[in-house]
């Protein structure tokens, strides 16, 4: 039975990786939609127990209680509806946002890398209009496509310097590319033929984190982490097409755990993303989460709410959202496999989008 | 409870894996900063060179025979010499026994006709046997003259009552119109071709032993200018067929008769005033068929920057065409595998062809639509970016038309190209 188990979820994880996918039409017009750098667990509890899972890409110090060699995968698929007010549209999307491998080096001291997505860059968007040619209207269609994503790639140490007290850095390796493509079609197909353009764009850029756990007596632990992002680079064959600041992050978190069967965590971040171009703004997201149930078998809630980076007018969209999951641990303790589902709502000037997620993640300790 | 869920939870994993990420734009706040962007111009410099070349098609080896007399314009006649016949049969091993015409019956296919005309007569002379390839108008005039055959009108014929009785369509296969003289019409194919027939005595049809049987006929119509006809030609397998009805004595000495078709071993047309020799501006068609060579230089925005919506060949023609205001032809472009001149191999890639027809009597501008062509030239650089026009089908026309070249600055060749503007991808 676990055999049968173990094949459905490998199943699971190959069919769902290969799409990538735009989390939000507010993206579009920005860099693209930020990545949250939680893993199944932690989006279950809002974001809120990210800060203090070694399997979030997010806080470094946190790699230093992995003790064994341990890997994390995470993955995911979306149904989203997006209203215009005048226009609607119903989307879906698989996506595989996060991979970390980790392991100790010392006693003291344990070693993380993995990749995550840091800007979704998927999308796709048709209009129509007419447009005159020749002195005659000629109707037609345009759809713009972009399928891929900015990753971030992260090679991070930990060290617990004390029983209380961890500190973790890493180096950000910012890199993805996204084939785009531009297809205007006229309704007169006999007299205009129609025009495709494709091109590949690829993305770079670096940065540095760092962090620290605190443990206040055995119940409470506090989190802080920063993180700074220099430029991204896109270029198109060699050519570099723009280049956008990126932002300086920081954030801090606390978790109680008041028994062996529970635990509440919250967590807040900032983020300076008004720099980054055209509809960018600064962000304050938090969240709020809790992990119930033994440790083989919890069961997970969470709420979170903030603004998006990316958005039409001087007001940065917000987003408002309710999670819940599940973990089961098999092969005693070896391998864990979570599953979450979200609710999210998002909402700014002449857009507001809801979306059902549906999440998975599997953790293996050979 | 846990492990339902769990499965629950796989197989919705399993099931979500197809993806639909386009959604409606609203833009310019929802859309990326690029812009699909179409420009229309005319580029009066990517033909840069261009010449015309004559001698293709002789009028003996077009799909049709042109007979038009449209007064002040031009009088085209048709002109065929029948295949030889036997003059005797094999009765019995190597004996012979000599034929006897006594009737002939000629039929011709009339391909095209204006069907505006009201008084459209055919008129059938006899020619002499010596018209061949170089045979020129003036040279038939003297047998135009003075050795008329036969006429029939052809309005009479076609508003005669139809005939479909069932002998009669047993013989024709379809039912016939039929004059007072005995000239029979039919109208068959998908196309109305008329078929007409007519019979001809042996003062009409001279049987001549020492020519073996062979005989030249010419074919004009009256004039008038909705008068111009298309007769088939042995070279589409349509040309005119002569019956020869003939007797003979068998071994027995008992009168047999018989019958035997001859095709066209020659079929052509003459027209006045002749095509004239080629000149500075561009000609296309006429007899013999003309042909131009425009050579295309594409600019560097269309091959990097630039996608090719549509490609519009302008010429502008030198004067309008005379003849039958009912009369027409097709300008065919057709590009070039290597650039050769005169000799220049044609594609036979129909998607990249270009087409245009040309009314007498007009001057219009041509505009002829080549956007695969011009699309095919743009994007691939190994291509002989050069065109042939010719008319289509060629030496099948008095007509030819001639634009003006490169030579003229103020009317030479251009294309109106409408192209999208390379999607500036990457740009927020």
């Amino acid at each position: 039975m676990r055999r049968v188990f173990l094949l459905l979820m490998i199943a699971a994880l190959v069919l769902a990786a290969p799409a990538l996918a735009q989390d939000s039409q507010f993206g579009i017009r920005g860099l693209g939609t930020p990545g949250r750098g939680e893993s199944v667990r932690a989006r279950a509890t809002g974001g809120a127990f990210a800060p203090f899972d070694a399997f979030s890409p997010l806080l470094d110090a946190s790699v230093a209680d992995v003790r064994r060699v341990t890997a994390g995968v995470t993955t995911g698929t979306s149904w989203r509806t997006v209203d215009f007010g005048t226009e609607s549209g119903s989307l879906r999307t698989s996506r595989f946002p996060a991979f970390v491998l980790a392991g100790p080096i010392s006693s003291r001291l344990a070693v993380a890398a993995g990749f995550s997505t840091y800007l979704d860059k998927s999308f796709g968007i048709a209009t129509r209009d007419t447009i005159d040619i020749r002195g005659t209207p000629e109707p037609v269609s345009d759809e713009v496509t972009s399928d891929g994503a900015v990753s971030d790639l992260r090679v991070g140490v930990a060290a617990r310097l004390h029983p209380r007290f961890a500190v973790g850095f890493a180096l950000h390796g910012l890199t993805g590319s996204t084939r785009v493509t531009a297809v205007r079609r006229f309704d007169d197909s006999t007299t205009y033929r129609t025009s495709t353009a494709r091109d590949e764009i690829a993305y770079h850029g670096v940065g540095g984190s760092a962090s620290a756990l605190l443990d206040l007596g055995t119940d409470l632990r506090l989190a802080a982490w920063v993180r700074s992002d220099t430029h991204l680079r896109a270029d198109i064959r060699g050519r570099t097409v723009s280049d956008d600041d990126l932002p300086f992050a920081y954030g801090g978190a606390v978790r109680w755990r008041p028994g062996t069967q529970a635990a509440v965590a919250a967590a807040v971040a900032w983020r300076s993303w008004s720099g980054a171009g055209l509809n960018a703004h600064d962000t304050f997201n938090w969240s709020i989460g809790t992990e119930l149930g033994s440790p083989t078998s919890p069961v997970r809630f969470g709420v979170r709410g903030g603004q998006l980076a990316f958005g039409p007018g001087a007001k940065a969209p917000t987003e408002f959202g309710l999670s819940a999951g599940i973990g089961k641990q098999f092969s005693g303790g070896r391998g864990r496999l979570d599953f979450g589902i979200e609710r999210l709502e998002r909402k700014g000037t002449g857009l507001t989008e809801r979306v059902w997620s549906f999440l998975l993640g599997l953790t293996v300790r050979p | 409870m846990k492990v339902r869920l769990t499965r629950f939870a796989l197989l919705l994993a399993l099931t979500a894996c197809t993806e639909h990420a386009t959604a409606p734009g609203v833009c310019p706040d929802f859309c990326p900063g690029g812009q699909i962007g179409v420009v229309d111009t005319i580029f009066t410099d990517m033909i840069e060179r261009d010449t015309a070349f004559s001698g293709y098609v002789e009028a003996t080896g077009g799909e049709v025979m042109v007979v038009a007399d449209v007064p002040g314009a031009v009088d085209s006649r048709a002109i065929f010499r029948m295949n030889a016949m036997p003059t005797s049969i094999v009765i019995h091993d190597s004996t012979t026994s000599p034929i006897i015409v006594d009737s002939a019956r000629l039929q011709i296919e009339i391909l095209h006709r204006d069907t505006n005309a009201t008084n459209l007569w055919i008129k059938l002379y006899r020619l002499p046997l010596d018209i061949d390839t170089t045979t020129t108008f003036a040279q038939v005039i003297p047998a135009f003259t003075d050795s008329i055959v036969d006429s029939v009108s052809l309005n009479t014929l076609l508003s005669a009552p139809l005939i479909n009785d069932t002998a009669t369509v047993r013989i024709w296969t379809v039912p016939i119109r039929t004059d007072s003289a005995g000239h029979i019409l039919r109208v068959i194919g998908p196309d109305s071709t008329l078929f007409l027939d007519t019979y001809l005595d042996t003062a009409q049809a001279r049987f001549v032993a020492a020519d073996s049987g062979r005989v030249a006929f010419g074919v004009r119509v009256s004039p008038d200018s909705a008068n111009t006809i298309a007769l088939g030609t042995s070279d589409i397998g349509r040309g005119a067929r002569l019956t020869w009805f003939y007797n003979y004595l068998d071994s027995t000495a008992t009168v047999k008769y018989d019958s035997l078709s001859r095709g066209p071993i020659f079929d052509s047309f003459v027209f006045n005033p002749p095509t004239p020799p080629i000149d500075s501006n561009l000609a296309i068609g006429g007899v013999p068929a003309a042909r131009s060579l425009l050579r295309v230089k594409i600019p560097r925005l269309l091959r990097d920057s630039a996608d090719v919506v549509r490609a519009t060949l302008i010429m502008v023609p030198v004067g309008p065409v005379p003849g039958a205001p009912a009369d027409s032809f097709t300008i065919l472009a057709r590009p070039v595998i290597a650039d050769l001149g005169a000799k220049s191999p044609l594609s036979t890639n129909s998607p990249f062809f270009g087409t245009k027809v040309i009314h007498l009597n007009v001057a219009d501008t041509l505009r002829m639509e080549l956007t695969d062509l011009v699309r095919s030239w743009a994007l691939d650089s190994t291509l002989a970016s050069a065109l042939m026009l010719g008319q289509a089908p060629e030496g099948a026309s008095y007509a030819q038309i001639r634009f003006y070249s490169t030579r003229s600055p103020a009317f030479q060749p251009t294309l109106h190209i409408t192209f999208v503007r390379r999607y500036a991808f990457g740009v927020p």
